[in-house]
């Protein structure tokens, strides 16, 4: 399924790793503060052939490499004769979901495995939530971009993919550039050679060159207890009691937000519970109904380990059942999208990326 | 800052070995060919401009299909080959030269640990067979641990049994971690796992850390002493480290064994029969905060050590560890600030490859 | 992938008519807004038990908007297991779960194939996180059990033309659909679970004739309403009050939270209705 990587911990382990997150604040197995991302390495631009390209490489080892490449389609169902002129108004542009195709491929895993069809589902409907994107590539009635996001990680699959595809996502999108259309009205388009023309797909401010609107990015948030984690590992997934994939993306500013305080305007595009790795563990065995505790606990095993079930023992590890509260699920949700809080900071630090 | 994004950057240990290859053929004190070119092994047999490199010791780097030497009274041990119709030994793996007396052998840069008689390990079940279980110690083949070969609870005297055999897993299901010394090897290099005595067996209350595939200079050598207890900082308690051979690091709670020479009647039957109690139980003791503090700081520093390239043994663990104390303090956010990942990672590794 | 064991027509080569809207909105039949309040769902029927040869089964439908009597969405869900694992695989302390979410080729306006797409294996990557929250899994080391959902007919209204429909929308309902209909037939196979699960639709809706005011209805359907902002899929546990898997997709500004918190409230309560029918219709069963 979508976390299918088996984690393969003891249940001495688990526990402790439970305990130790569980605590107020958490102490995290390498000592980051709960909403410390790992330090990571992005470049964009490394791709000349493609309309846009990013790399990012997480500390970890894990590395992704994302190519956006656009080719002009004919619009199916156009109807020509109509008058052309309300098409020309941004209201009667419809981009349809058809014209962005994504692929994720994570090596050692088919293409139509459910854990990758899982993360792209996730990443498209992030891109096509707000429905304004497509919208980005009409070119006339009668042709469009169809957009082609290919999605690569290039590292075997060590912890879960989803936010290190995002953010590659995210910056290739926001280093892609489409040629400059020189054709007018709905003859066949066009577009002017010269490359250094051409305008990026989602278009920067011309005096600080920062990007006006801005792709959407997915934030793997995780809980334990009351405490929530940003940018969990793969130990820190093994033990968590919920985890959400959360799609942050960002409005553009309108004047009555201006004085609203610090922060960028967010909108929350999608969210999916993520099946943490914690259901599939091995429960660990408390000292009074193991069978190797003492000669005599082997003949008194059976009716002990269905009691023994039932209670949770401290310092045991148990793989969690049912489900998240609501609130809890809440809380991720506001802690991810609070202003001046996580998501902000991330979508500055990409922001900071140069684009070259 | 909750996140940091760097500009890639060029690997730090870069050092181009542009002018050994042009010294090695002129500067050789005698003919014969090859680096080694002196029977006696009294003097440097080096070429004298070979560039040094930054982490291992003054012996150049030999690629594989480079010939070492034709001298016929060399043995040669790992990492060569001797080409069919001739004798000169030509290596077979990219590494460093050793020689011990008349044995010569490479050791590679970076290689998967091979198991040695005697080695102290930490390793992780993975298969649970008939009557053994197959444990990865990080080495190319998976090692085996026989029934045979565990304490079983209840003393030395206990006999095995089918019931033992049938509950196999109550002793050490899959995923389970522990210390085990190498009793054999197999003729394919396969390892015989046994966990004969008191300090080995089932590891708990702790956090377990891979520092592997680094030779070389790096990574968990070979050393005096591999498991140790140190007191932790910060009002932290004991604090036990086990630094496997095979890279496989163990960080806990200290456990306290019951000493031998406690109580006037306690023969080694008894003793055993108290300790195995615990022995293959997966519950953990009640951790206070601070010993999971200072045990994610320990954690932390053998972490930077392997990121930054230095090797891992006692002394530059406790090193670290001491650094890293007083860096917190320093810091000014106190005990809590246990972060040592990314740029503190770099400056504790700095502060060491000095002192 | 390519299907190399059936003999197909020829790929790509036939498209379907594709109905124009009428130049002249005003000729333009649109669909009859939604008749039922905004807190009720429409009628459903379950049963369990219909398929004698598997484990478990369970047939779910739920009634067409606007037209009573006719049924949209008609689900069939087998349960095979607990079964013991091939020898081949490795020892599993829990019980290993398999969904598998099919559409039948002529359940959708536009025909699907035999094999499955991205948008099944979504659906079941979602049903399998709703179902393992519910299934006590450790009491069954060592087995496997197969869940299987064939979708008979999609919830889609024949009148609308393919323009107007967004299928994403539907995707929620045939989830949520999905969720229930597994839940009975788990529950007919005798699976341990800690509560029956069951899934509820939300949406935030925008519509001309309340000047465009949004509001939150539950058991959307797309074609009742101008526009969809928001829309989410919960699968609820109603005695421990525990979300077991939760699909939000929308647009909606971060400082509305309390909107988002309505919206996940409004599917519980759907979940709730739902849920009600599952009991019921077990009950029926035993009894």
């Amino acid at each position: 399924m979508a976390t299918t990587q088996q984690v393969l911990l003891s249940p001495a382990e688990l526990a402790y790793l439970h305990a130790s997150l569980s605590l107020t604040p958490p102490i995290r197995p390498d000592g980051r503060a709960p909403n410390l991302f790992r330090p990571l390495v992005a470049e964009t631009g490394i791709l000349p052939g493609t309309n846009g390209s990013a790399r990012i490489c997480f500390a970890d080892g894990t590395e992704a490499i994302v190519g956006v490449k656009a080719e002009v389609e004919k619009t199916r169902g156009a109807d020509a004769t109509e008058g052309g002129e309300d098409a020309e108004e941004d209201n009667n542009r419809e981009g349809r979901s058809e014209w962005v195709e994504l692929t994720v491929e994570i090596p050692g895993l088919r293409d139509d495995d459910s854990g990758t069809a899982f993360l792209s589902a996730m990443l498209q409907e992030a891109l096509l939530a707000d429905g304004g994107f497509a919208r980005k590539l009409w070119i006339n009635r009668r042709y469009h971009w169809k957009l082609y996001l290919d999605i690569l990680l290039i590292s075997p699959p060590l912890s879960y993919p989803l936010p290190l595809l995002s953010l590659t996502t995210h910056l290739a999108l926001l280093a892609t550039r489409l040629p400059r259309l020189k054709s007018e009205g709905d003859e066949d388009p066009f577009f002017d050679d010269d490359w250094a023309a051409a305008p990026y797909l989602y278009p920067r401010d011309k005096k600080s060159s920062k990007a006006l609107a801005r792709p959407p990015v997915t934030l793997l948030v995780m809980a334990v207890g009351r405490n929530i984690i940003f940018d969990p590992a793969k130990e820190e997934l093994a033990v968590a009691d919920v985890a959400l994939a959360v799609s942050v993306g960002e409005a553009a500013e309108t004047d009555d937000d201006k004085g609203k305080g610090k922060g960028r305007k967010l909108r929350l595009l999608s969210i999916r519970t993520i099946d943490p790795p914690s259901r599939l563990t091995p429960p660990g065995v408390p000292n009074a109904s193991n069978a190797a505790y003492g000669a005599a606990g082997a003949t008194q095993k059976q009716p002990e380990a269905r009691m023994a079930e039932a209670e949770v023992v401290e310092g045991v590890w148990r793989a969690p059942r049912g489900g998240a509260k609501p609130l809890v699920m809440a809380a991720l949700v506001q802690k991810a999208l609070e202003r001046g809080g996580v998501a902000d900071e991330v979508l500055d630090a990409l922001d900071g990326v140069d684009l070259g | 800052m909750p996140i940091t994004i760097n500009a890639p950057s060029a690997r730090p240990n870069q050092n181009p070995f542009s002018d050994s290859d042009s010294d090695s053929e002129s500067n050789s004190p005698s003919g014969g060919g090859g680096p080694l070119s002196d029977p006696d092994g009294d003097t440097s047999m080096l070429p004298p401009a070979a560039n040094p490199t930054t982490t291992s010791s003054k012996s150049p780097i030999v690629t594989p299909g480079e010939v070492i030497t034709s001298d016929p009274q060399w043995m040669r041990g790992h990492g060569t080959y001797l080409p069919p119709h001739t004798t000169s030994i030509t290596s077979s793996v990219a590494g460093t030269l050793t020689r011990t007396n008349k044995l010569l052998s490479i050791r590679p840069l970076r290689a998967r640990y091979t198991p040695e008689v005697g080695d102290l390990i930490v390793g992780r079940i993975v298969e649970v067979q008939a009557k053994r279980w197959r444990v990865d110690v990080g080495a190319t083949q998976l090692a085996s641990l026989p029934l045979s070969a565990i304490n079983l609870p209840g003393g030395i005297l206990r006999k095995r049994t089918e019931t033992d055999e049938l509950q196999i897993r109550s002793f050490f299901a899959e995923g389970d971690l522990l210390i085990a010394e190498v009793q054999q090897l197999f003729q394919d290099g396969g390892a015989v796992l046994h966990t004969r005595s008191l300090k080995y067996g089932k590891l708990r209350n702790g956090v377990f850390v891979a520092v592997s595939g680094m030779g070389g200079g790096g990574g968990v050598v070979r050393s005096r002493r591999q498991v140790w207890t140190l007191e932790a900082a910060n009002g932290g308690g004991l604090v036990d480290v086990v630094l496997g051979v095979n890279g496989y690091v163990w960080i806990s709670k200290h456990v306290e064994m019951p000493e031998a020479e406690k109580g006037p009647g306690a023969g080694i039957t008894n003793l055993e029969e108290s300790v195995s109690a615990t022995m293959y139980s997966s519950q953990n003791d009640r951790i206070g905060v601070e010993t999971m503090r200072e045990i994610a700081r320990l954690r932390g520093v053998v972490t930077a050590l392997v990121e930054n390239g230095l090797r891992v043994d006692e002394e530059m663990v406790m090193k670290g560890y001491h650094e890293a104390v007083e860096m917190s303090m320093m810091a000014g956010e106190g005990q809590e600030d246990i972060y040592l990942g990314g740029e503190r990672g770099s400056q504790l590794a700095a502060v060491l490859t000095v002192a | 992938m390519a299907d190399r064991r059936r003999i197909n027509g020829p790929p790509g080569a036939t498209i379907p008519p594709i109905y124009e809207d009428a130049s002249d909105k005003s000729v333009v039949t649109r669909q009859p807004p939604r008749s039922r309040p905004a807190n009720a769902i429409r009628q459903t029927y379950l049963k369990t038990g219909v398929t004698p040869s598997a484990s478990g089964s369970a047939y779910l439908e739920v009634e067409m908007a606007g037209k009573p009597g006719v049924s949209g969405l008609k689900l069939s869900c087998t349960v095979h297991g607990p079964r013991s694992l091939p020898r081949s695989s490795l020892f599993s302390p829990h019980i290993i779960l398999s969904t598998h979410v099919k559409f039948a080729p002529f359940a959708t306006k536009q025909r699907r194939g035999y094999l499955r797409d991205p948008t099944e294996r979504d659906l079941g990557s979602h049903l399998e996180a709703a179902l393992r929250g519910a299934i006590i899994a450790d009491r069954w080391p060592k087995s496997g059990v197969d869940i299987i959902v064939s979708i008979i007919e999609g919830d889609q209204d024949r009148e609308t033309s393919r323009q107007q429909g967004d299928e994403a929308w539907d995707m929620m309902n045939t989830l949520s659909g999905c969720i229930t209909v597994a839940s009975a037939a788990l529950a007919d196979a005798g699976i341990d679970c800690v509560d029956t699960v069951a899934g509820g639709v939300a949406a935030l809706v925008r519509d001309d004739a309340d000047n465009g005011k949004p509001k939150i209805v539950i058991d959307p359907v797309p074609s009742e309403h101008d526009k969809i902002e928001a829309a989410c899929c919960v699968a609820y546990l109603p005695t421990r009050d525990e979300i077991t898997n939760l699909w939000f997709k929308g647009d909606m500004p971060d400082d509305d939270m309390a909107t988002y918190m309505e919206l996940v409230q409004q599917g519980i309560q759907a979940s709730k209705h739902a849920n009600r029918v599952l009991v019921q219709c077990i009950g029926e069963t035993v009894g």
